[in-house]
């Protein structure tokens, strides 16, 4: 009862509001008003700030503009390349968006004009904007020997989708008692346990099918993220520091560092030696993706930076960027933490596009890794803005003293995690 | 509280600096600074992440969505494993939330989140998700992993609910829901599957209402396994 006459006064004041409007002379210039927000890539950040400014603020007319019709997670998709996942899971659309009222356009920017506030594609279209939201992900640095032709035959896997099936290929295919190769890369780059997420599950892989054969990581740094936790799953899982061992994990202290690749002899070059195999997997340093460089927005780093309250560049007004384009010091560059800084930068948008105070930011990164398939781990923050820079308030990885029920319970975690978040992101 | 601590370091970086002029080659040193240089960085680190965790709260939305990630959007959960949150009573997420903080209750990654907030942000958050909608849950088109009801194992969940007299707090099959009893109709099996296993887990002390804790007491893990699938499949 108390409901309904609630229900029956919303009618009536919304009635009341709609008269307010009609009567109102500015009815034509409130239409025209309507403000423009154009989101370039729709992965976990581009899809997230798209759909969150349509929530906040209906009157918002938001363009997202993606290149690929579909959508592959990079996050879960190591367990493909292990091969107890199929790619086609790893795989959303853009229809879930439509319903939001988003206007999702499948063509690629190949120009951003700052100036004229205006966006064009290769299939020739312009887009103009109020505001742009830059989300394009990564792109790849030089890396010698690494060019078109190597990329096929030695893929790097760090983009999800045909690349992620040829790597699972590779590993399907090598020989037992060869090695499956890994070229870490350098800090900063995409999903920092990745890497090591992708070499657990190999050796997972290679336990059972191939046991002669072992994962050599190539790393150019000396430590990585959640790595007491990754040594110590190794050593209970995969005989890790042992003569047989699964997974060798060489250092750039003892020259993990490659500095050239040979596609065409399958071999690459650290400063001390040589490594071959017919399957090896170069993860080149990254970059904030090609068109954020093109639009002048990146730094001497290659990302881009940004005020941490908006993530307006502070290169170019107008122009947002988020996810791991983005130089958010203090934050991962994780799929979580860009639908965060996604959520953070669509408020401060529909702030500013009102002519609005921007609220204060808050953020939030949540990121498991698997170590076998019933074998999970986490890492955990809660930010927030203190004097310009984020600050970790909590968090942490899991315990190392988790009992085996707990690491299974993260297993599980890890794949409710995809599906929550992939449904926040397309849904 | 934290002023004091800061003078704590400040002390113990004295007499650290006051061991090291002990030490006859350290004594020409006229700068016994750098080890405590490095406690006075960490002091200041400190201070300033007291200082941030302190400040004012951002709004509901902004705190509440960050959950979405794993709690899906306006919590309404995607995922099996994890809770939908949508529309539970303000009162029952606080106290939740207060207990991941505070470490009484255990869990694998909720403690570490619920540490973040001060208790107003944590009060902003219930009170946000409190006022969502609650739906019943349901699997994204990609879901590989969802376990499904048993019919049977639902109808013999029916009379272990009614012998164990769980309709006194969760009422009318598991749809009503109020202040300290959340909603159980309709909320994915598989985290409700985990929740029954930790309840009958030695190695884990789960605080319960005293009424909850005596009839989890009573019943088997199988008997709690079908109560789970009546729930679960309760609409």
């Amino acid at each position: 009862m108390m409901n309904f006459t609630r229900r029956g006064f919303v009618k009536l004041t919304g009635g009341l509001t709609a008269l307010g409007l009609v009567s109102a002379p500015s009815l034509s210039a409130f239409a025209s008003a309507k403000k423009r927000v154009v989101v370039v890539g729709g992965g976990y950040g581009g899809s997230v700030a798209a759909k969150y400014l349509r929530m906040a603020d209906p009157n918002i007319q938001v363009t997202l503009i993606e290149k690929n019709k579909d959508y592959y997670s990079g996050p879960l998709s190591n367990w493909v390349v292990a091969g107890f996942r199929k790619l086609e899971v790893q795989k959303w659309g853009y229809e879930g968006l439509k319903k939001h009222g988003i206007e999702v356009v499948i063509d690629e920017v190949t120009a951003v004009d700052p100036a004229g506030k205006s966006v064009t594609t290769a299939g020739g279209k312009k887009f103009e904007y109020d505001r742009l939201i830059l989300s394009p992900g990564i792109g790849f640095k030089a890396l010698e020997g690494y060019d078109a032709e190597a990329v096929k035959k030695m893929p790097h896997a760090w983009i999800a989708g045909e690349q992620t099936t040829l790597l699972a290929k590779q590993l399907q295919e090598l020989k037992d008692g060869d090695p499956f190769i890994m070229v870490a890369p350098p800090d900063p780059y995409r999903c920092p346990p990745g890497p090591y997420e992708r070499a657990s599950l190999v050796a997972h892989y290679l336990k059972k099918n191939k046991p002669k054969s072992k994962v050599i990581i190539l790393d150019p740094k000396d430590k990585f993220s959640k790595m007491g936790l990754f040594t110590q799953g190794w050593k209970n899982l995969y005989g890790y520091e042992t003569d047989k061992s699964l997974i060798e994990w060489i250092p750039g202290a003892q020259g993990g560092k490659v500095t050239r690749v040979d596609a065409k002899s399958m071999t690459v070059y650290t400063d001390m030696a040589e490594f071959k195999s017919s399957c090896i997997n170069v993860i080149p340093p990254n970059k904030a993706g090609d068109i954020a460089e093109k639009a002048g927005l990146t730094d001497e780093k290659g990302f881009c930076p940004i005020s941490f309250e908006t993530f307006e560049s502070t290169k170019q007004k107008n122009i947002h960027v988020i996810g791991d384009a983005s130089a958010a010091t203090g934050l991962p560059k994780s799929g979580y933490a860009a639908n965060s800084e996604a959520k953070v930068c669509a408020a401060a948008v529909v702030a500013l596009l009102n002519g609005k105070p921007v609220g204060i930011p808050s953020y939030v990164n949540t990121c498991y890794s698997l170590i076998s398939p019933d074998y999970g781990i986490s890492v955990a923050g809660v930010y927030k803005l203190h004097q310009g820079k984020i600050l970790e308030i909590s968090g942490g990885v899991s315990s190392d003293k988790a009992q085996d029920f707990i690491r299974k319970q993260e297993a599980l975690y890890n794949e409710s995690w995809y599906q929550s978040i992939m449904a926040d992101t397309f849904g | 509280m934290q002023r004091k601590r800061v003078h704590m370091l400040m002390l113990a970086g004295g007499l650290l600096g006051g061991l090291m002029m002990a030490v006859p080659v350290m004594a020409a040193d006229p700068a016994p600074a750098a080890p405590s240089a490095a406690d006075a960085e960490k002091a200041a680190k400190e201070k300033a992440l007291a200082e941030a965790a302190a400040a004012a709260p951002a709004d509901a939305a902004m705190l509440a969505n960050t959950c979405a990630g794993c709690h899906g959007t306006n919590g309404v959960s995607a995922g099996p494993s994890m809770p939908s949150i949508a529309g539970m009573p303000a009162k029952y997420l606080e106290h939740m939330m207060a207990e991941f903080k505070s470490g009484k209750r255990p869990s694998t990654i909720m403690g570490r989140i619920a540490k973040g907030y001060t208790e107003e942000e944590t009060k902003r958050i219930a009170d946000f998700l409190s006022k969502t909608k609650w739906e019943p849950v349901k699997s994204g088109p990609n879901s590989l992993t969802a376990t499904k009801i048993d019919e049977a194992k639902a109808k013999k969940g029916k009379k272990v609910l009614d012998s164990a007299k769980c309709g006194k707090c969760h009422e009318d099959d598991g749809v009503t829901q109020d202040e300290d009893t959340p909603r159980v109709a309709g909320q994915w099996l598989d985290y409700m599957l985990i929740k029954m296993q930790d309840f009958k887990n030695s190695q884990l002390t789960v605080p319960q209402p005293e009424k909850m804790q005596k009839a989890v007491e009573k019943l088997s893990p199988e008997e709690l396994e079908s109560a789970a699938h009546f729930y679960a499949g309760k609409k």
